[in-house]
């Protein structure tokens, strides 16, 4: 690995860890919501939130960079806050959390939907608000969900590539994660350095299973105990 | 779940605190073709000025689109005028702060072992596939479409049109073997290992480089630094020796 590599791979998951913290208290609260809603405003926003799972990535960037574009409606705004982000490392986030987003809310909001309603009625009859219900009962009830989907979520954000070539573009040391530097090097004819990219992608993968493997594991004995 | 946040944490904090570096940087976004060059005199420039160039190479139709979407970028060294003009009619480069000193030339490669005869541009009529960036907006695609369309041979080889993302993917494709031909830059050609000229072409359009500071810069002197010691005498000797042409009659 060479210098270059190893700053690709941290830009990589720096990024990819922002953006998973970033959606995560969304996501759950969102998941929480369409868990315990029902009627038809619920499934409109369910397919709305689910879009970029469907969407080819690429159609997200674009809608992403109509958005922020100087002369589009969320640009001017940033423009005028004299916030950068298209084409910065913030572009790489957004276009990651974006993507990533319905692979958090879809597993966290089945755990919640999995939760026995009683529970959730015996927190209030015992005086909890609805805050407290959401923390003290739903939560740690709902955790092998919203762990497993924030795994997901990381692992998505690692490898995002169509978005954030639309938004970040592909610029060494900057915005250029493993998925665009292999990329790159692959179409400038250099495989060898391109391979060496995939190898160390293979190990991180393997090491993200493998940890959601164990983190999975203990959670399964404690909740036997 | 609570470790797996704080490694998060850790992920998201840590490498950044690695990566503080006082040292000045520009973004230099460059014509795929101006690779090496630009990669050689990003580093002889750090060392004179102690401003670290950083490059983003890639097709100019492709970096100009990200320079008028906001793109960060301190400079620009475009293949052709046309994408800088439409810069400077954005208002996002200055007429004045434009440099054109820069030529290349056009030459058809083959994969290094290839046994066809490709002596004219007839020839690639005989070919199956031809690997060519991208004609709709690549200059590199546009010179060579220019060229075939001058010799009235443009609309029987479109067909077999390969388009690529910019002029160093249509010399990998070549290079793989998959493509039995492209036509790329002379200086591309330089650098290739599994690829040859089989013809070099002496009757193409003109091909003219530009260069200028973006106006947007956030370090405006010394992205002009770097532009005045491209287009310099240390900038000149470099891109002589890589095969391109270099004329005096730029602007200052």
């Amino acid at each position: 690995m060479t210098a270059d590599d190893f700053s690709i791979l941290l830009l990589t998951l720096r990024v990819a860890a922002i953006a998973t913290l970033l959606i995560l208290p969304v996501g759950i609260l969102a998941a929480w919501q369409l868990a315990r809603h029902r009627g038809p405003g619920r499934t409109l926003l369910e397919t709305l939130l689910s879009l970029p799972l469907v969407l080819p990535p690429t159609a997200v960037g674009l809608l992403l960079l109509e958005a922020l574009r100087k002369s589009g409606p969320i640009g001017q705004f940033l423009d005028r806050a004299g916030i950068e982000v298209l084409f910065t490392w913030k572009a790489v986030v957004l276009a990651t959390a974006v993507m990533s987003f319905p692979l958090l809310v879809r597993p966290a909001r089945t755990a919640f939907e999995e939760i026995d309603p009683r529970l959730l009625a015996m927190g209030r009859s015992l005086g909890s608000g609805p805050v407290s219900v959401f923390r003290r009962v739903a939560l740690p009830l709902a955790w092998r969900g919203i762990l497993a989907g924030t795994l997901l979520a990381f692992s998505r954000a690692l490898g995002e590539f169509g978005a954030t070539i639309m938004i970040a573009g592909s610029i060494p040391g900057r915005t250029q994660t493993m998925a665009l530097a292999i990329f790159q090097r692959t179409h400038i004819g250099s495989d060898d350095a391109a391979m060496r990219l995939v190898g160390v992608t293979v190990v991180i993968a393997f090491a993200a299973v493998w940890t959601t493997e164990i983190l999975t594991r203990r959670r399964t004995k404690r909740a036997v105990a | 779940m609570r470790k797996l946040l704080l490694s998060l944490c850790v992920l998201a904090t840590v490498p950044a605190l690695g990566a503080a570096d006082p040292k000045p940087e520009i973004l230099v976004f460059g014509a795929a073709s101006l690779t090496e060059s630009l990669q050689e005199l990003g580093k002889a420039y750090e060392a004179k000025s102690g401003t670290r160039v950083i490059f983003s190479f890639g097709s100019s139709s492709d970096l100009a689109r990200q320079i008028q979407a906001g793109a960060p970028a301190d400079v620009f060294f475009s293949a052709d005028t046309a994408r800088m003009d439409a810069l400077e009619k954005a208002g996002l480069v200055k007429a004045s702060d434009r440099h054109e000193f820069l030529s290349n030339s056009l030459v058809i490669v083959v994969p290094y072992d290839s046994t066809l005869k490709v002596s004219t541009a007839e020839d690639l009529l005989n070919l199956p596939r031809i690997a060519l960036a991208d004609p709709a907006s690549v200059p590199a695609g546009i010179y060579a479409k220019k060229w075939l369309m001058g010799l009235g041979l443009w609309e029987r080889i479109e067909p077999k049109v390969v388009p690529t993302l910019d002029v160093r993917s249509a010399l990998a494709a070549v290079e793989t073997g998959a493509i039995p031909a492209g036509i790329v830059y002379r200086t591309d050609a330089a650098i290739a290992k599994s690829a040859r000229v089989a013809f070099a072409v002496s009757n193409g359009p003109e091909i003219l480089y530009s260069i200028a500071p973006v106006a947007a810069s956030k370090s405006p002197k010394a992205a002009e630094g770097f532009v005045l010691f491209l287009a310099g005498p240390d900038g000149r000797a470099e891109f002589t020796k890589r095969g391109f042409f270099v004329r005096d009659a730029g602007r200052p």
